[in-house]
């Protein structure tokens, strides 16, 4: 088998362990994968931004309309280089064998959600253009069940700067299906906040109760 | 020729990623002149890189088709390409204006490179491909120019491909001083546009997935590895990227058993420009190397051997096996001296960093293999550590002793191969070069 992200050959050193638990193959080697950091405690229980229990950011969202809209989070990864350079290839350059990047991870951390997976979406010409839905797919990679509930609209977001975003309309919408009580939305990146907080918000006035977000990186 | 057609003669390009606008890329598309295919077939090729594996040739549920796609990720940092992407050519190339070309290189070649030179032009006139088998330092580029001017007057399109960026970088100036009234095109990956219709490209062996029927001369340079054993789309790439007639020019100063047999046409230059011989290597033990310097510790024998180049202010390049090694020693060795510095193939500042050692601002460089090649610093000590590694093979041995005594002033130079048992490969390489020395004396 080859990396995935340096294509160089993964060579295995079969341990008693390893033959028992691993009946799949590795996506990526041991030294791409030692490039990403994952988020430690302590970190923002919104965002999970490493740091304080509640960041700045957070703390501001907590005084706007978007007040309880979240009401706990995690992220996976922080957005270092590694990581910056992997979304590059799986984003901008198409790279969709790349979901299977984080699969193991993804699997173990969404093992248990509490509530029903519900992805971001993406809005359709987006989709159009590249060609997969890439959050979706990273969930499929890790045999994650999930469900729609939320339309997008055609977003605008890379022009404005962070304030402007941050007062933006929402812009997703409620698919009229029946919202569970329970949902973990799921993001591939956290950067702003607006994204998650207002699909959070749109299902919330929609009749869900409790909203948990999951990203793979915060930024 | 407009500029679309001076852009596009030969080249193979996504529909989506031109330099023009895409009514302007329609209108000649609806005109005709303009041919359209699909980035992947049937058959499951890429039709840029030529890349089949399955490894690489990847299917997904592409949203745009609503079916399933393929995608090539061999070549995907060019953009990738799929079963629903375009890929244009220029249909019917016209013979581009004629030229006026000059040459205004003013040295002169040795006996052993004058004759070298005739028979790659005798090879060429008769489209047959050619070797140039000569030792490093030898002036292999010098002794292609009259060979390239012939080709350029006859009004040929010549290609000058070499695997790796430093290579490209470095030619393209000496092309360019050469012939200075050609248009000349230097592409790597991040290279600017340049417009127009390009005489000679020189290019990074992968710009070459961009061209098709492009080429009358391909040139080769640095085809020691060829037929790239590590990569069969590069030598696709070769393929596709010249005409189909078009004579290759190989050049190489360890070619592989298969080039040596593909190719009977072949000029041979065993010494250096300068006429002196290739620096022996000698092998130094340097038992358990590694150990010791994950222990925070330089072998003495390495030490002093660094510490004498210090002293005399000879610059010199410290080949190591491994970035993660480099990354670990190099605060020791800047103990030793604090200018010298590491270097490897993904460091930004390679070049500016080279430029240092040259211009003695900095006393030595710690370096992978990568540095090899393209470079010549005058007085230049080479010692390779862990020598016996499986990464050093024969002809990369070959090409780090041959960085060595290049200068006339200078022909001489230190190399060691300090190693931790010697291995075949170090033997081979030393063996070839007492024997390249043997045969340019006889
Ligand atoms: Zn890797
Ligand atoms: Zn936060
Ligand atoms: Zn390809
Ligand atoms: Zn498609």
């Amino acid at each position: 088998m080859k990396c995935l992200l340096c294509d160089s050959t993964i060579v295995y050193s079969p341990t008693w362990q390893g033959l028992l638990l691993r009946n799949r193959e590795e996506p990526v080697c041991k030294k791409c994968k030692a490039e990403f950091a994952e988020i430690k405690e302590p970190r923002c229980g919104i965002c999970g931004l490493p740091g304080s229990t509640l960041c700045t950011d957070c703390s501001y969202w907590e005084t706007t309309e978007y007040r309880g809209c979240i009401d706990a989070g995690i992220g996976l990864y922080q957005y270092n280089e590694a990581m910056k350079t992997f979304l590059h290839r799986y984003k901008f350059l198409q790279d969709v064998e790349l979901s299977r990047v984080f699969a193991e991870e993804v699997k173990r951390s969404l093992r248990k959600p509490r509530g029903v997976v519900v992805p971001i979406p993406m809005h359709a010409s987006k989709l159009m253009e590249r060609t997969f839905p890439q959050v979706d797919r990273l969930l499929d990679a890790a045999e994650i069940n999930y469900r729609h509930f939320l339309i997008k609209s055609n977003s605008t977001q890379g022009t404005k700067t962070k304030k402007e975003r941050m007062a933006v309309e929402n812009l997703f919408a409620w698919n009229g299906e029946a919202v569970p009580k329970k949902i973990l939305l799921i993001d591939d990146l956290y950067t702003t906040g607006t994204t998650l907080r207002q699909a959070a918000k749109t299902l919330k006035d929609a009749g869900a109760e409790e909203i948990r977000i999951w990203t793979l990186i915060r930024g | 020729m407009k500029e679309l057609e001076e852009f596009l003669t030969g080249r193979i390009w996504l529909l989506n990623f031109t330099p023009f606008s895409k009514d302007l890329i329609d209108e000649y598309i609806s005109g005709g002149l303009i041919a359209v295919s699909k980035g992947i077939g049937k058959d499951r090729v890429c039709a840029r890189c030529l890349e089949n594996s399955p490894q690489k040739i990847i299917s997904f549920y592409c949203s745009k088709c609503e079916e399933a796609c393929y995608y090539c990720r061999h070549c995907i940092n060019m953009g990738r390409i799929s079963s629903c992407t375009e890929l244009i050519t220029w249909k019917h190339p016209t013979q581009p204006p004629q030229k006026n070309h000059s040459f205004a290189w003013t040295g002169t070649l040795t006996n052993l490179q004058e004759r070298a030179s005739i028979k790659v032009s005798k090879s060429l006139e008769q489209n047959h491909s050619h070797l140039v088998y000569a030792v490093c330092g030898a002036g292999k580029t010098e002794l292609l120019f009259v060979p390239i001017f012939k080709a350029l007057q006859k009004g040929l399109r010549v290609c000058i491909a070499a695997p790796r960026t430093d290579v490209v970088l470095e030619l393209s100036p000496r092309i360019k001083n050469a012939f200075p009234d050609t248009r000349i095109h230097t592409l790597y990956g991040g290279a600017p546009y340049e417009e127009g219709f390009a005489d000679i490209v020189i290019a990074t062996t992968h710009q070459l997935y961009r061209f098709q029927d492009a080429f009358d001369v391909m040139i080769i340079d640095e085809a020691d590895a060829f037929p790239y054993s590590y990569d069969a789309s590069l030598e696709r790439a070769v393929i596709k990227a010249k005409k189909e007639t078009a004579p290759v020019v190989y050049v190489s100063a360890t070619p592989s058993e298969r080039l040596l047999k593909k190719v009977p046409e072949r000029s041979e230059i065993f010494r250096r420009f300068h006429g002196q011989d290739l620096p022996v290597p000698s092998f130094k033990p340097l038992w358990n190397y590694k150990k010791s310097l994950l222990k925070n510790k330089i072998p003495k024998k390495l030490a002093d051997w660094v510490t004498d180049k210090i002293r005399k202010k000879e610059p010199f390049l410290l080949f190591l096996p491994t970035i993660e090694l480099i990354d670990h020693s190099i605060a020791l060795f800047q103990k030793l001296d604090p200018s010298i510095e590491a270097v490897h193939s993904q460091d930004p500042q390679r070049k500016e960093k080279v430029m240092k050692l040259r211009n003695g601002e900095v006393a030595g460089l710690l370096t992978s293999t990568i540095l090899e090649r393209g470079i010549t610093i005058p007085n230049v000590q080479v010692a390779v550590v862990g020598a016996d590694d499986r990464i050093f093979d024969a002809s990369a041995l070959i090409q780090i002793a041959g960085r060595a005594g290049r200068s006339s002033e200078q022909p001489g130079g230190d190399v060691v191969f300090f190693h931790n048992g010697i291995a075949r490969e170090m033997d081979k390489a030393r063996n070839r070069i007492i024997s390249y020395n043997a045969r340019s004396r006889s």
